[in-house]
């Protein structure tokens, strides 16, 4: 018989006389991950939703005059001093009366006794697609409506407002329930091993004067704890997953949701998750193993 | 000088090589308890020794130095030419895997079968199933306790539990087997079957040394017998494990020992 063989066949004796108290900390373990990863998963849902709906984010300069070639390109400049964009498209008077005839249709017709420069000449600024962008679009703007000639800046500030306020208090929520998962996959596995410790303190005392070595002792909490942040991040994530399904099945045809694709953790994530668990109930084990364990 | 009570050197026999040196060893307790006091001895390899004397003579403390459950407060004590009480770590392990101790408590897992308490001894080192249980079954049979190979310790009566403790002592085939009080719980039958499989360890090579007031057990023995009276040596017979047939002196002496005497 090896280490392993001895050890393994511990820990199952282990876990088979204290299965009610290892099954209550699996289930914690594995409530915190599912209460985490389902706020991630929206959070990571919600971004790509985000990125999606910043394709059509554009910031509009309205100008006081048609600028030139040459001012055309200071502005430029200026507005690549601030931050890298997409694009920068200038409008002329001109070309702000066909798009505004086109938008028209049918009822163009309002539009002949209008001069054809009756409308000012703005720039249209795209941003980068990324979160950062979306985030510092109101400074953006801001910042363009400083620009020589500028008017007036326009976006789709409300949306872009309260889906930046949603991201963020997301983004809260997943800290929140991370800082969760640590503190219950970290002392409820903590204190297991401790009651576990504490009720075979008998037990413990013989093996040692029997000659077990300290590996022989700590290793089968070891694996007690790496096995519950195993099993618990595991059963939070397939509960995770149900739900997901269940949710994507139940919404499908749900007008505003049918826009967006939901996509459950890539396999990357999957493992992450289940890692840290196994790593924070570890890190359980071991503090209390290190504090309580006279060996 | 008496002869039992002289200086080590000439006071002991050695047999063989030392399996055991205790070398000027006190130990007290706080505040002033003197439980051991100037204790010197040294047991052969292959020894059997008898450690007698009456309640809290420190007999049982001596036993718990020799297995390193507790430190001298003085002196020294080697196992195999190992200062025990500065082995630490993996070293004490291996040292205590060769050391079987029956304790007067038994110190049984009440909530384990009997098998899986005399297995703990040679699981810790490694040994395989198929060897663990064969081992088991037989020392079950020499104990004639067959038929509780499977019963929680919890569930035996004292007699049982002590020879399940004993058996568990001895399972790992240690070189050095502690027993205290074998025989406090069993009638006349089953100490003749727990000294017979003592013997049999003894023979097969291991050192073996009985804390006991049993005076059956040791009073026409050929080993050595110690007596200690308030944590000092009261008195130790020379024995004849060597071969040598005991003396009629020798024999006196572990009498008188009995009685509670001094030797003279």
């Amino acid at each position: 018989m090896n280490f392993w063989f001895a050890v393994i066949r511990q820990t199952g004796r282990n876990l088979r006389q204290t299965w009610t108290t290892q099954l209550i900390t699996c289930l914690t373990v594995s409530l915190s991950v599912l209460i985490f990863s389902f706020f991630y998963l929206i959070y990571l849902n919600m971004l790509s939703v985000g990125n999606k709906l910043s394709d059509n984010l554009h910031l509009v300069v309205y100008l006081e005059d048609e600028p030139g070639p040459e001012m055309q390109e200071q502005l430029r400049l200026k507005i690549t001093q601030f931050d890298q964009v997409e694009a920068i498209r200038f409008i002329s008077r001109e070309e702000a009366y066909h798009r505004f005839a086109q938008q028209l249709g049918d009822n163009r017709e309002i539009l002949t006794d209008m001069p054809r420069d009756f409308l000012p000449a703005s720039i249209e600024v795209v941003p980068l697609r990324t979160l950062r962008s979306l985030r510092q679009v109101k400074l953006f703007s801001e910042y363009l409506a400083t620009l020589p000639g500028s008017q007036k800046v326009q976006y789709g500030q409300q949306w872009v407002e309260r889906f930046y306020s949603f991201i963020q208090l997301l983004s809260i929520i997943v800290l929140l329930s991370g800082s969760l998962l640590i503190l219950t996959a970290t002392f409820m596995v903590a204190s297991t091993i401790r009651l576990t410790i504490f009720g075979r303190q008998e037990e413990l005392e013989l093996l040692k004067l029997v000659g077990a070595t300290n590996n022989y002792i700590r290793t089968p909490f070891l694996l007690e704890g790496l096995l519950q942040g195993f099993g618990g991040a595991l059963l939070g994530l397939i509960a995770l997953y149900s739900l997901f399904q269940w949710t994507t099945h139940h919404i499908s045809g749900v007008g505003f949701f049918n826009l967006f694709s939901f996509t459950f953790f890539p396999f990357s994530t999957i493992s992450t998750i289940i890692l840290l668990s196994i790593l924070l109930c570890a890190v359980g084990s071991y503090a209390s193993m290190q504090k309580f364990l006279r060996v | 000088m008496n002869k039992l009570t002289g200086p080590p050197e000439e006071r002991v026999t050695a047999h063989h090589t030392a399996m055991i040196e205790i070398i000027k060893v006190a130990k007290s307790y706080p505040p002033n308890v003197t439980a051991l006091a100037d204790i010197s001895l040294t047991i052969a390899s292959g020894e059997m020794f008898f450690l007698i004397g009456k309640s809290g003579a420190g007999k049982t403390t001596l036993l718990k130095l020799l297995c390193n459950m507790e430190k001298p407060s003085n002196g020294l004590i080697e196992i195999a030419g190992m200062n025990i009480h500065q082995v630490t770590g993996n070293k004490l392990a291996k040292l205590r895997q060769k050391v079987g101790m029956a304790y007067q408590d038994f110190r049984l897992l009440t909530n384990r079968t009997v098998a899986e308490n005399i297995a703990i001894s040679m699981e810790v080192s490694y040994k395989k199933p198929q060897i663990i249980q064969d081992r088991v079954r037989n020392l079950l049979a020499q104990l004639q306790l067959e038929d509780k190979h499977d019963i929680l310790t919890g569930d035996l009566s004292r007699g049982e539990q002590q020879r399940v403790a004993l058996a568990r002592a001895v399972a790992n085939s240690p070189t050095l087997i502690l027993v205290d009080e074998p025989t406090g719980n069993l009638d006349a039958a089953s100490t003749e079957q727990v000294m017979d499989l003592l013997a049999r360890c003894n023979h097969s090579g291991a050192t073996v040394i009985v804390v006991t007031h049993d005076e059956a057990i040791y009073r026409h023995t050929r080993h050595r017998v110690m007596k200690l009276d308030n944590g000092r040596i009261a008195g130790l017979t020379q024995g004849s494990s060597s071969g040598q047939p005991l003396t009629a002196g020798d024999q006196d002496d572990a009498e008188n020992m009995d009685k509670g005497g001094e030797l003279p």
